[in-house]
């Protein structure tokens, strides 16, 4: 019953398809929610940033870093990545030591900006490519979706962690008389 | 946290990327996070409590030497399974993309995924042609490591994207506090060297043609070898006479390894090439040893740019004989380097290693959830 053969055959390529498609909507939410999440990590970062920088310069009165910590908790989303620019430029002026809470949560807050940035880059690259896939554009799937744009700033510091359990130097070996 | 770790490799030989894991999994276990191992094994090995056998691994050829690895329908209902209980905050796997249980976890994974990169291979054929097939995986992944800045290279060339660098921690107070071998370094001064001798890119004939020089003006200096290998290629390349000063260890266990490091006046690293990262470094760095060691850019990175070791043009025979000699007659200078050396190992001490992994743990869970910590992120939180 070649007939039958035939029926067969369309239905699995048709429920083959189906699952296919499905898994592919599936990613490209996926990605999307991502690149999204990401985003909003990265801001709540930055703001923490700015916040401790503002502590930071309050303690030294350090007029510029306290001015350039304001304009980016501020900032209107256009000025924002221009804004925080200049905080990463008078950050770098500062020698961090770590001595007092302040400058600790400064150094912590700095290092997971860049970890949430570097993220947030690898997402959203993630989800522009899925939206660039011939299927998803033909069907798209990505419509529902806003489209995530790149947080382009220059690559903040990353500062060296501080020290987490200082331990007494270990004794060398026995040194030979020569 | 709740912390599930993938192991693509067996337990059950000895490796790089096994002891990584173990010491990572140990240091998280001590900062106060739950951390469970998947990991290759037989059901009835012998394995630390945290690590979870997924069955036994097949040998399977890879990347010039043999993995033991775990791939297959039974591989990866163990996975699900292990997932499933584990209810992870975060998925942390090592090397996802070869065919292993780092691969199945990461196509089973819900969550946050952690994925750290330990090869440097230069190029490799096999990721650039799967590069399409590849992309499902690598978008699951959420943030990613790489052990050196070489890996991180490869990593960017072939599947597209950043990653971290978090360099391979060392158990520094296991390496500082070993005893050193009956009767070593001993008053004639002592070299040391680690590894493959018959590998040339591990430069050990460099070595062995400078301590056959110094050898003949200094009667008292000895050398202590310790490494996989035949006795006699060892011993091939020395004048007769000289034997009775060499000492050959063969393949050393791990606290063997720090006994070893323990021993010596001066730690060699004579590679010509290749080393991705230096692990051996910081381990003599991290038992007090004083280093000399070729000017590799890994090398001198991790040497912090010569101050912490003495570095010599790599390759080059009379520079290594000239520096083994100032050395091994300046104290005071070799006191110095291996002070230096204490200091800047601290950066690679486990604790401080594992908190920089759990930096990106947490950056990795904000990015998948939009849940973002708070100051004490690090704390265990209350109901997970």
């Amino acid at each position: 019953m070649p007939r039958m053969w035939w029926v067969m055959g369309v239905l699995a390529v048709a429920a083959v398809l189906s699952a296919y498609l499905a898994w592919t909507a599936h990613r490209v939410e996926r990605v999307h929610v991502r690149a999204a999440s990401a985003g909003r990590a990265l801001d709540a970062h930055l703001l923490r940033r700015a916040a401790a920088a503002a502590v930071v310069a309050e303690n030294t009165d350090f007029v510029e870093l306290y001015a350039a910590a304001r304009l980016a908790l501020d900032a209107e989303p256009d000025e924002r990545e221009a804004a925080e620019n200049d905080l990463t430029r008078q950050l770098r002026t500062v020698r961090l030591t770590g001595a007092d809470p302040a400058s600790r949560t400064l150094v912590a807050t700095s290092r997971r900006v860049v970890l949430a940035r570097q993220v947030h880059t690898d997402l959203v690259r993630d989800a522009l490519t899925a939206r660039r896939r011939p299927l998803v554009r033909l069907l798209r799937m990505a419509r529902h979706y806003e489209r995530p744009r790149y947080f382009e700033i220059v690559e903040p510091d990353l500062p060296e962690p501080l020290t987490v359990t200082p331990r007494p130097a270990p004794e060398p070996p026995v040194p030979v008389s020569t | 946290m709740r912390i599930g770790i993938v192991s693509p490799y067996s337990f059950d030989v000895p490796g790089g990327v096994q002891n990584h894991i173990v010491d990572l999994a140990e240091a998280l276990i001590a900062l106060g996070h739950e951390v469970s191992v998947l990991a290759p094994a037989d059901e009835d090995a012998e394995l630390p409590p945290y690590v979870v056998a997924a069955g036994r691994a097949m040998p399977l050829p890879y990347n010039g030497s043999v993995a033991r690895i775990a791939f297959g329908p039974v591989s990866t209902a163990r996975v699900r399974r292990w997932l499933a209980r584990g209810a992870f905050d975060v998925l942390h796997v090592h090397e996802p993309l070869t065919l292993s249980l780092s691969l199945l976890a990461v196509l089973s994974a819900r969550g946050p995924v952690v994925a750290t990169f330990h090869t440097a291979m230069v190029r490799s054929r096999a990721l650039a042609a799967a590069q399409g097939f590849l992309q499902p995986v690598v978008e699951k992944i959420t943030a990613r490591i790489a052990v050196s800045e070489l890996a991180r290279k490869v990593q960017v060339e072939h599947i597209g994207g950043g990653a971290v660098e978090i360099p391979n921690g060392v158990a520094v107070a296991k390496f500082a506090t070993a005893e050193p071998l009956p009767g070593w370094p001993g008053q004639g001064g002592a070299l040391g060297f680690l590894g493959r001798f018959t590998e040339s890119r591990k430069g050990f004939e460099l070595l062995r043609t400078a301590f056959v020089t110094l050898a003949r003006e200094r009667p008292g200096l000895r050398l202590l070898v310790a490494g996989p290998g035949d006795r006699d290629d060892l011993y091939a390349g020395i004048p007769a006479e000289l034997h009775p000063r060499v000492e050959f260890l063969g393949l050393v266990s791990e606290p063997d390894k720090a006994r070893m490091l323990r021993s010596v006046d001066v730690y060699v690293a004579p590679n010509t090439g290749g080393e991705s990262f230096g692990m051996i470094l910081t381990e003599a760095m991290a038992a007090g040893a004083t280093i000399a060691a070729s000017d590799l850019d890994a090398f001198r990175r991790v040497l912090d740019g010569g101050r912490a070791g003495a570095l010599f043009p790599t390759g080059d025979t009379a520079a290594l004989t000239g520096l083994l000699g100032e050395l091994l007659d300046d104290p005071g200078r070799r006191h110095e380097l291996a002070a230096a050396a204490r200091t800047a190992v601290e950066a690679y001490d486990w604790p401080s290693v594992a908190n920089r992994v759990l930096e990106v743990y947490a950056t990795a869970i904000e990015a998948t959830d939009g849940r973002v910590f708070d100051e004490e992120w690090a704390e265990p939180r209350s109901g997970s």
